[in-house]
């Protein structure tokens, strides 16, 4: 390490200061789990029947899948 | 993150039908060049590449734009986008003379098209929408 290096990690150490108390006051890991819940999608019994719908009307006229897949 | 509303909102719309492009290029390649179906489907493949996803694009600066009190909800909001998008397709489709598709099919293709966009809006358009802070 020449002079330069040593003036650059001593400007370093003056800029950064050293870490304090590097421990988290409190654990983050449940806050975590209630946004996830909080957040989990529901998906209500209309949007499964219409699901039901789109696989019954596939299955009733699968040539309509390459006009359907022309729209997406 | 409040900068270029509009800039987000296009850019939510168009990632679902964009991502979508590969699968659809891919079932007409296979049906092209694999089973032959004699239908020269690259003459038409400008709808699904360039039309649809920069309307959806369009259709979710719409609904941003839409933002009063009584805002239809997205997943509605883009099943309305069939009654643009299906004459405009079907339009291409039969100014070439390509296809004559019957009624019944017709009927199916429209119903589906319209389940299909408003699952996709309500749960993956609002989800990127969410994502990109603007409000579903």
């Amino acid at each position: 390490m020449n002079e330069r290096d040593e003036q650059i990690v001593r400007l370093l150490r003056n800029v950064i200061r050293p870490m304090e108390d590097a421990e988290l006051a409190r654990d983050l890991w449940p806050r975590m789990l209630d946004k996830m819940k909080g957040t989990a999608i529901r998906v209500p019994w209309f949007d499964w029947a219409l699901a039901g719908l789109l696989v019954l009307l596939l299955c009733l006229f699968p040539a309509a899948i390459p006009g359907i897949l022309y729209h997406l | 993150m409040t900068a270029h509303p509009y800039l987000r909102a296009y850019m939510a719309g168009i990632v679902v039908p964009t991502m979508f492009l590969l699968v659809i290029f891919a079932f007409f390649w296979v049906m092209r060049f694999v089973y032959n179906v004699p239908i020269p489907i690259e003459h038409v493949l400008v709808f699904p590449m360039a039309l649809v996803p920069n309307l959806w694009g369009v259709w979710n600066i719409l609904y941003l734009r839409m933002h009063t009190g009584r805002r239809l909800p997205i997943g509605l909001h883009g099943a309305m986008l069939v009654f643009v998008l299906s004459p405009i397709g079907y339009l291409l489709v039969r100014a070439q003379q390509y296809l004559i598709v019957p009624s019944p099919l017709i009927l199916a293709i429209f119903g589906g098209i319209m389940v299909i966009y408003y699952l996709v809006w309500k749960y993956a358009v609002a989800f990127l929408n969410d994502l990109l802070g603007i409000s579903s």
